[in-house]
């Protein structure tokens, strides 16, 4: 049985696009809070190092903390874009092997991204 | 007589198909549970104890909130602890995002992507907690280090929480 190339594409489309749309919403949410964040705590340590609320005790603590919230804030990221392509690639290849399956008749092992590497 | 032969052929076929569709490729750590309950309890605990300094504190009054300080640090390196356990899928994601960066001139990310990045940050939320305890005991924090001590907090404890929920799936 031939495969409905047509209909496979928009199958493929539809699995992609509800997880990047759920996905997106999250990225956004979590980078505008994060960086609205990151920006008021480095305008506080300013205040408090120029007015002196901010002593030499914790000074560079509160310094050093801006720039690994900064690092840590990409690492997060980085995290929810391999959990995300994770999640694209499982939707696509579910629809994929379900289809060839449907089509032939045979059984195929399910592929692992690891390994096309 | 051949009915039956054929019938469980189907059934192993089946089951071999069930397995295999389950084998999803896994690029990033499982979620647990255990991790997302230790770190609502904890952001809860750190929010108590962050509005009981909010005022600022004097050293003379520190012995009332040390139990407090330590039991929180106990349970967030726990946590840290727990959130490193996880084995995380080697994956080649690192290294071709620094392809790419490389073609256009960037700096590379480094390649720490063993451990999640909730790690790292319930890690920094205890080292916060423990310079406030050390600040506290040693001269009393002011009202607006308690505010800069919250700020810092209040970011890792959004890194980590996130995280920790997108691995739902």
């Amino acid at each position: 049985m031939p495969l409905d190339i047509s209909q496979l594409v928009l199958d493929m489309q539809a699995a992609a696009t509800s997880v990047l749309k759920a996905d997106v919403t999250t990225f956004r949410g979590f980078s505008d809070r994060q960086l609205k964040a990151i920006a008021q705590q480095a305008e506080l340590v300013r205040l408090g190092i120029t007015s002196g609320q901010i002593t030499d005790e914790t000074r560079e603590f509160f310094l050093d903390g801006l720039e690994d919230m900064a690092l840590s804030f990409a690492r997060t990221l980085r995290g929810l874009l391999i959990a995300t392509v994770e999640k694209v690639w499982n939707a696509l290849v579910g629809v994929l092997w379900k289809a060839i399956s449907a089509a032939t008749g045979l059984i195929l092992p399910f592929p692992v991204l690891g390994e096309l590497q | 007589m051949m009915r039956r032969p054929l019938a469980s052929l189907r059934l192993a076929a089946l089951a071999l198909w069930l397995l295999l569709s389950g084998c999803a490729t896994q690029l990033a750590p499982a979620y647990d549970r255990a991790v997302v309950d230790g770190l609502n309890a904890a952001a809860l605990e750190t929010m108590t104890l962050l509005a009981a300094v909010s005022a600022g504190t004097e050293p003379a009054s520190f012995a009332v909130r040390e139990p407090r300080y330590n039991a929180l640090i106990g349970r967030l390196d726990a946590l840290a602890l727990l959130a490193g356990a996880r084995p995380v899928p080697r994956n080649g994601l690192t290294d071709a995002i620094n392809a790419a960066l490389a073609q256009r001139g960037g700096p590379p990310l480094d390649d720490d992507s063993s451990t999640a990045p909730s790690t790292h940050a319930i890690r920094k939320i205890a080292e916060t907690v423990t310079k406030l305890r050390d600040t506290d005991r040693k001269r009393g924090v002011t009202a607006f280090e308690a505010m800069a001590f919250k700020g810092q907090i209040v970011i890792y404890l959004d890194q980590a929480i996130t995280y920790e929920n997108y691995l739902q799936r």
